[in-house]
Formats: structure tokens, C-alpha cells, sequence
């Protein structure tokens, strides 16, 4: 899974439960969450189960999966189970017994054979030959409102002029920007904070969903519902690209989520009065895993998915663009030192990887934009990077690295050396163990959830 | 009956330990928990400002 998907995946499992009842009515964001946020062990789970109208007892589900792959199988019921697709019924007398939640069964079942008059994935509009915006001039659109956003964040603190990219940020996005902590805003001053480093050097699929999940968090303060939002958001990602579509179903909130996410350019409104909406490549693909973003409308201007960064084993940098955004990224985290019409010249240096972790820029943030935008000549070659930069970039982040933390729970006061040992193995078995002491019967791990179950099935067992 | 506390696991030098004790010993409100020379628990909300503290060492 991509890092855009886990993103969106950890916001889904924060909401209650009834908000999933709501979201799993529509047909489009049941069919989402199967194509988009589920494993492939879980999405096997949820087909064989889709058509059983019974509960299928606990122990025939674990016999489909080989004792090695224990720790996938639990990882899969346990994330169905977070996610609300999938329950467990004790019924007396009966073995423990899994079956889909209904909304979501009934949803998926709609959304893979069709009928119904939900209307969840959107109505074309009936629109005369002039008024359908072709597909290039779509992404064209896209790429220049979302390279205004990230131009806006980056703009003034690398000192790049990036006013003449023509777009103005509405105050709205500018204030979502400040809210979700991407920008701060000092007098006329707009400065990068660290989250809006390592949020520039994500891809776009990462970065449209960080930015939704700011939208939806915020969504409430506006008075708009968040089911509705996360709903439409879904169905946004199952239009197709090129097609107008008819805003004559959307509820208010919809409406006005249109004309929000068309300063992003997700979305393509003529004018805000007009009867219909163009989704753009940003829309259409933010439910797909093919993640086919950057390559097809984003990147830079006309070349779109051409790499331009070469760099030799002496630390140089040339890089051939003259897109104002691309030079003030990479100044992020290089020296630039001359300016050429189509190519900028530089050089990494152990000062400026060092401002850039110290912004909080990561080196793999750093080597995987270098690689993903490395020239052709380069990526021919493999590796791409030349080992020596690649080493020496870890090198002089680690310098600055005193220690390592990881966020999560320690578990400790047990009782007996037994009652220990065994959440303790089966936390490493599902892979959330970070450390333990067995001196002290002591565990520290990631996550919790798992592991308290564990625990309470136990002392219900024993009593 | 066993307990969960969260918080943020951190491992470094025993030297950098050392400096967070140090550091911790004004007000007692970093750590959560100390486990062993080159481990140790602190509040997530402290993390950031542990960090900014250790660069000024």
C-alpha cells in the first residue's frame, strides 16, 4: 500500500461506528474502500464471505489460511474488523462466527452487479459539444491550480519568485494551508513549517489525500457533514475523467464541496452557477491504486513525465527545468549556485542536507524525490544515484540524529514470567513488538488494540 | 494486573541518556518510565521539545 492510502486508512479507523453505517450506504464508498484501503488477504476474505448468507464459523475462515501465514491472516480480520466490514457473533451454543456488516455487504453486492437507482457514482450531464472540457485541458487546469498551492507554501521561504504562475490562492485554501499546520503565517510572510516540507516532497496522490484530510477535519467547523463530505470524496474517485457531470442530485454541502475543490483542481466548475462539473485527473484516480499521477498531469509544465535531475558522484546537481516550483524544492535541500535559462547548476552539501533535516525533512524523503525525478540518462543506470551521495545524504542526516523514538504503549506489572511471555510473543508474531526487557516483564508496542484483546481473551479464559 | 501507558519509546547512547535524566530532573516532566542504560519512556507531548532541548547540548 502507498503511503497515501495508509494516511486516509488511519483517518477512516479514528471515526465511530455509526459514521461507517452512514458511509458504507453508498454503494461507491463501499467499493472504494474494498478496491483502495483492503490488503489482498482481506479482499479474498471479503469476496468468499459476500455471497454466504450465514455466519461463517471462526475456525473454517482460519483453515483457509496456511499456519505460516498466521500473522497475514490476523493483520487482514483484524483491519476488516477496524474498518467495520467484518464482525464476530458469539451465539450460544455455536462457535464463534464472522460475517459482513450489512450496509457494506448489501453496498458491495450493488456496486459489483449494478442496479439500483442510488445514483452514488455519479449522473453525466446532457451538455452541448462546446461545453465539455477536453482531457488535456483538464490536466493542464489541475496541474496549475495544485502548482499553485505547493508554489504558495514553498514560494517565499526559498526566495524563488513564483508570482507569475497566475493563480490566486482563495482565502479559504490559504487558511486550511495555516490550519493544518503545512504553513505559517508571520505578518505578510508565509513561511514553510516542517510538516509542509515532508508534505511537498510526497507524491501527489499523498499529497491530494493529506490535503482532503485536512478539508474533512476542518469540514464540521464549516457546519458541513462529515459523513457527507467523505462520502462524495468517494464517489469523486469513481467518475471518469473527461465526462461532464450533472450537479442536479448534490445536496448543498456537495455543492459547495465543488466549488472548494475546484481551487485545488480536483474538480472543474465553468463558473460556480453552471449546471455541471468536470472531474480531473486528481479526482479520478484517488480511489485507484494505480497511483498514475504524477506521471500523467502533474510534474512539470510541458514535459510532463520526463525526469530532469542528474547528479555525479562529486555532489553536483544539474538539474533541466526552468518550472520555478521544481527549482524551489530543490533548493530545499541543495546549494544552487547558477541559473540558465532551460538548467540549474548546484551542489549538495553537508550544510544544506542538514537545514533540510533540521526542517524536518527526511534523507529518504530526499533520495526517493531524487530518484523518482531522476534524468532518463540516470535511470538507466542502476543504481540510479550514485551510491557514494546516496550514503553520504543517510550519513549526515544520522549526524544529527541523538536518538530514535517511536511513538506507542509499554506494557509492564504482570503478574507471572507465563503471563507475560505470552502477549509478549504474540505482539512480535504480529508484528507491532518495537522492545522488551524479560528481566523486568516489560513490552513496548506500537499498537494496543490487539494486544489488550489478547489479553482480555486470556483472563477470560483463565479466570 | 497488567498495565498500558503510552507514550513515546526512546533509544539512544547511554551518554544521551544521561543528558535527558539531566534534562528531566528540573520539573520530572519528560519521563514516563525508565527502563534500562539506553531505553527509555517519555510523554509524546514532551517529544519536540526533548529534541529542541538536545540541540542546544
Amino acid at each position: 500500500m502507498s503511503a497515501s492510502s495508509i494516511r486516509s486508512l488511519e483517518y477512516l479507523e479514528g471515526l465511530p461506528g455509526t459514521t461507517f453505517n452512514r458511509l458504507y450506504k453508498q454503494p461507491s464508498t463501499a467499493l472504494a474502500i474494498f478496491r483502495r484501503m483492503l490488503p489482498h488477504l482481506a479482499k479474498s476474505f471479503v469476496m468468499a464471505l459476500l455471497y454466504i448468507s450465514r455466519p461463517m464459523p471462526v475456525t473454517d475462515l482460519e483453515a483457509w489460511v496456511r499456519p505460516d501465514g498466521r500473522r497475514e491472516r490476523d493483520n487482514a480480520v483484524n483491519l476488516l474488523e477496524r474498518l467495520h466490514i467484518l464482525a464476530s457473533a458469539t451465539n450460544p451454543g455455536k462457535p464463534r462466527a464472522y460475517s459482513l456488516t450489512n450496509p457494506f455487504a448489501a453496498s458491495l453486492r450493488l456496486a459489483l452487479t449494478g442496479g439500483g437507482d442510488h445514483n452514488s457514482f455519479g449522473v453525466p450531464a446532457n451538455v452541448s459539444e462546446d461545453d465539455v472540457v477536453t482531457i488535456p485541458e483538464l490536466d493542464e487546469f489541475a496541474r496549475r491550480q495544485w502548482e499553485g498551492v505547493l508554489g504558495y507554501m514553498v514560494g517565499s521561504s526559498t526566495g524563488v519568485d513564483l508570482s507569475n504562475s497566475g493563480v490566486e490562492l482563495s482565502p479559504g485554501v490559504q487558511h486550511l494551508l495555516r490550519g493544518g499546520g503545512l504553513v505559517d503565517i508571520k505578518g505578510r510572510r508565509v513561511e514553510i513549517t516542517q510538516d509542509g516540507f515532508a508534505f511537498i516532497l510526497q507524491e501527489v496522490n499523498a499529497q491530494i489525500w493529506t490535503m482532503l484530510i485536512l478539508y474533512l477535519q476542518n469540514a464540521e467547523r464549516l457546519s458541513m457533514d462529515e459523513c457527507e463530505v467523505l462520502s462524495f470524496l468517494f464517489t469523486l474517485g469513481s467518475l471518469e475523467l473527461g465526462v461532464p457531470y450533472s450537479k442536479a442530485n448534490l445536496t448543498p454541502t456537495q455543492c459547495q464541496m465543488l466549488h472548494d475543490l475546484s481551487d485545488f483542481g480536483i474538480v472543474h466548475e465553468a463558473t460556480p452557477e453552471a449546471s455541471h462539473f468536470h472531474p480531473t485527473r486528481l479526482a479520478t484516480t484517488l480511489t485507484s491504486d494505480a497511483g498514475g499521477l504524477r506521471s500523467s498531469s502533474l510534474a512539470s509544465s510541458a514535459d510532463a513525465n520526463r525526469g530532469f535531475i542528474v547528479i555525479e558522484t562529486n555532489y553536483r546537481v544539474y538539474a533541466y527545468t526552468s518550472s520555478n516550483l521544481q527549482i524551489a524544492i530543490l533548493q530545499l535541500f541543495t546549494r544552487l549556485i547558477t541559473r540558465y535559462p532551460n538548467m540549474v547548476a548546484g551542489k549538495i552539501t553537508r550544510e544544506s542536507i542538514r537545514r533540510a533535516v533540521g526542517m524536518g525533512v527526511t534523507s529518504d524523503q530526499i533520495i526517493s524525490y531524487l530518484t523518482t525525478h531522476a534524468h532518463p540518462q540516470m535511470a538507466k543506470k542502476q543504481p540510479v544515484l550514485p551510491a557514494t551521495v546516496v550514503d553520504q545524504i543517510r550519513l549526515w542526516q544520522l549526524e544529527g540524529d541523538r536518538m530514535k523514538a517511536t511513538p506507542g504503549f509499554l506494557f509492564k506489572e504482570f503478574n507471572t514470567q507465563a503471563d507475560y511471555e505470552a502477549p509478549c510473543r504474540y505482539a512480535e508474531e504480529i508484528g507491532v513488538l518495537v522492545w522488551k526487557l524479560d528481566t523486568q516483564k516489560k513490552f513496548f508496542v506500537t499498537r494496543h488494540e490487539q494486544v489488550a484483546a489478547f489479553l482480555r481473551s486470556r483472563s477470560g479464559k483463565g479466570g | 494486573m497488567p498495565k498500558a501507558v503510552k507514550g513515546v519509546l526512546v533509544e539512544c547512547d547511554p551518554s544521551i541518556k544521561a543528558i535527558i535524566l539531566k534534562i528531566d530532573q528540573d520539573k520530572h516532566d519528560y519521563i514516563v518510565e525508565d527502563l534500562d542504560d539506553q531505553t527509555l519512556v517519555i510523554k509524546e507531548s514532551q517529544l519536540n521539545r526533548l529534541k529542541a532541548r538536545l540541540e542546544e547540548v
